[in-house]
């Protein structure tokens, strides 16, 4: 997947709106409801951010704990009446240890997102992607500011004050996806029986799409994917 | 003092990137958001490049010790730090800038014995401690194109250099870009700053502190104004900054430093030298308050350079300095920024044979800009600055630049 960030970007963005277009087009929903699970292996662990390193700085910063980064898994494209969605959804991204927790968050469209700050420092959440941009201003430990998702697409959130402090929400319009557990499991459920197409995003880019099916009896499918 | 050729930094600065292997990140398909990292963790590189362009400087306001103005610059940094293990590392930042060539800007090792930050030890060409601005000097940390006055601006203070009566100080006011004095150095060269943030001192440095209270020491072989690698007259610096940050809105700091500033070769000019310590001194207070889309900081630094008395009339007392500024920020959105900062430097005043006046010429500065991210880590600035000065040949000017800065 060799693309450029804002292609990337704006691949996916497309691919969840495309959703839009493409629900209905011969995807089932009668029969029993399935779910698609399976383990994504990344063979090339991402782990947290480090502090930018700066020959400037005073003293060495504290070390964070290792945390592998996780992949979401999605449908490219959803059944139909995929799209009712609770609007009043909220999630929340937390600001600890000058980390955001999760890294990556998948929300539907419509949710609201809250950024309490837990650290000791200050924080300005901001964000300059296309899909929402915004800026929270500075605020302290105890206080959180709020974003609410009105379109599909990705968000890049960063803090302008710690430079490594990065993360991702993947906002869809749909329910259809999963975020990996540290071991890499993931489990979309309630599935309708059809056929699909199921991507892999890990750090900005789709790695891998694959096709998959679910039979009209339900029941669980499995899907694994390598990612190198 | 540090005269140099400018080169072709672009030359250069391809030259440093590509020798460290980092062309892949140039052609990557996706600029890094954060430091690359290799090894688990254990080796990180970070980098940034500006390319700066603005007005002409004939009075010489913006010019920095590295013979250029700080309105026509190119500079490139690759910080590479490596951990062999949890509590060392070892850090170094190779700099290619306009007139400055490619040089090891910092290279040390950084001890951190116990706790996770509480202590840590530098050995090496190291950060500077005293005042706020020098270890915030990188383009990325300063929301406009100029520094202030005290990091940058070329007095007529040298220390391989001095003049032996208090009429030879005064000939020189206001062109400290280029300083020439009977005593020690023949050669015409630059004046110092109070304090150089773009040049580090070599030593050692421990540090102590916590979130809320930080102190450090350093023991170094140059001085605030003339860093060195090497020792050129058996005299040392001592100087500590301590911090405080009562809440994270809020902090203030003080520093203190005092080293021996004359060169060997000026006290072994002439026999008739007296004896005794010619040391620089100099003493800051700095604070940074924020809230919401606002960051104010200001500083305040106190400096003296003790010259040798010689002819009459005499430099009986030392050189005083005194500078401060104010910079305010302003977030106007996720991309947008204005910052201003009010700057003014100002002198002691010494007797000549015609009277008494400052021993260089006072100078202010007010600088207006805006700040424009294009995506992260690649920002824009624009700013206007007016600089007056009460002496020199050129007595104001108005200077305007642009600056593209890129960093991971």
């Amino acid at each position: 997947m060799l693309r450029s960030a804002p292609f990337r970007h704006a691949a996916l963005a497309g691919g969840l709106v495309c959703v839009l277009l493409l629900a209905g087009r011969g995807h089932g929903m009668a029969g029993a409801e399935g779910a698609i699970r399976g383990v994504v292996d990344l063979r090339r662990t991402q782990v947290t951010a480090e502090a930018r390193t700066t020959s400037a700085a005073m003293g060495m910063p504290a070390r964070r704990p290792a945390e592998r980064r996780p992949a979401v898994i999605y449908f490219d494209t959803a059944p139909r009446g995929a799209f009712e969605l609770d609007e009043s959804a909220r999630a929340t991204m937390d600001q600890l240890d000058e980390t955001f927790v999760p890294h990556v968050l998948a929300i539907t469209v419509g949710t609201t997102v809250d950024f309490p700050n837990r650290d000791l420092t200050f924080h300005n959440v901001f964000s300059l992607s296309k899909t929402r941009s915004f800026d929270l201003g500075r605020y302290s430990r105890g206080h959180s500011k709020s974003v609410r998702f009105e379109r599909p697409g990705v968000v890049q959130v960063f803090c302008d004050i710690h430079s490594h402090m990065n993360a991702y929400i993947l906002v869809f319009s749909h329910r259809y996806f999963a975020v990996t557990d540290p071991s890499g499991g993931y489990a979309i459920t309630r599935a309708p029986p059809g056929s699909y197409t199921l991507a892999v995003w890990h750090e900005g880019e789709v790695r891998e799409r694959r096709a998959v099916s679910v039979p009209d009896a339900g029941g669980a499918v499995e899907a694994n994917f390598v990612i190198r | 003092m540090h005269m140099c050729v400018p080169r072709l930094t672009v030359v250069a600065v391809a030259t440093v990137l590509g020798s460290l292997g980092l062309g892949g990140i140039a052609q990557a398909q996706h600029w890094p958001d954060e430091p690359v990292t290799f090894a688990g963790g254990r080796v990180l590189l970070a980098g940034d490049a500006s390319a700066t362009f603005g007005s002409e400087d004939p009075g010489w306001f913006t010019y920095t010790d590295y013979g250029t103005t700080s309105l026509r610059r190119a500079r490139a940094g690759l910080t590479i730090e490596a951990r062999p293990w949890r509590r060392l590392s070892f850090l170094t930042e190779i700099r290619a800038q306009t007139g400055g060539g490619v040089v090891p800007y910092a290279w040390y090792v950084r001890v951190s014995p116990i706790g996770n930050g509480v202590l840590d030890i530098q050995a090496g060409r190291i950060p500077p401690v005293f005042g706020a601005y020098a270890r915030r000097s990188y383009p990325q940390d300063n929301p406009l194109i100029g520094d202030p006055l005290g990091y940058q601006y070329l007095t007529s203070a040298r220390s391989d250099a001095v003049p032996a009566n208090a009429d030879q100080l005064l000939k020189m006011r206001g062109r400290g870009w280029l300083v020439t004095y009977p005593v020690g150095s023949p050669v015409a060269e630059s004046g110092v700053p109070l304090v150089v943030a773009g040049r580090w001192d070599t030593g050692v440095q421990i540090r102590v502190g916590n979130p809320r209270l930080e102190g450090a020491v350093a023991y170094t072989v140059g001085t605030l104004s003339y860093p060195l690698v090497r020792d050129d007259n058996h005299g040392k610096q001592l100087a500590g900054r301590i911090v405080w940050r009562p809440v994270p809105a809020f902090a203030i700091g003080a520093s203190a430093a005092q080293g021996a500033f004359i060169s060997h070769d000026v006290l072994t000019a002439r026999s008739d030298i007296p004896g005794g310590r010619y040391d620089q001194r100099a003493f800051g207070l700095d604070g940074e308050a924020s809230w919401g889309r606002w960051l104010l900081r200001g500083e305040l630094v106190a400096n003296s350079w003790k010259l040798p008395p010689l002819d009459q009339p005499l430099i009986a007392d030392p050189l005083s300095t005194l500078t401060g500024y104010l910079e305010a920020k302003i977030r106007m959105g996720p991309r947008l920024y204005v910052a201003a900062r009010g700057d003014q430097l100002g002198f002691s005043t010494i007797q000549g044979t015609k009277g008494a006046a400052t021993w260089d010429a006072n100078v202010s500065r007010v600088e207006f800009g805006v700040g424009y991210t294009v995506r992260r880590g690649l920002l824009v600035k624009a700013s206007m600055m007016n600089n007056w000065r009460d002496g020199g040949r050129v007595r104001q000017s108005r200077l305007a630049g642009v600056q593209a800065l890129f960093w991971f």
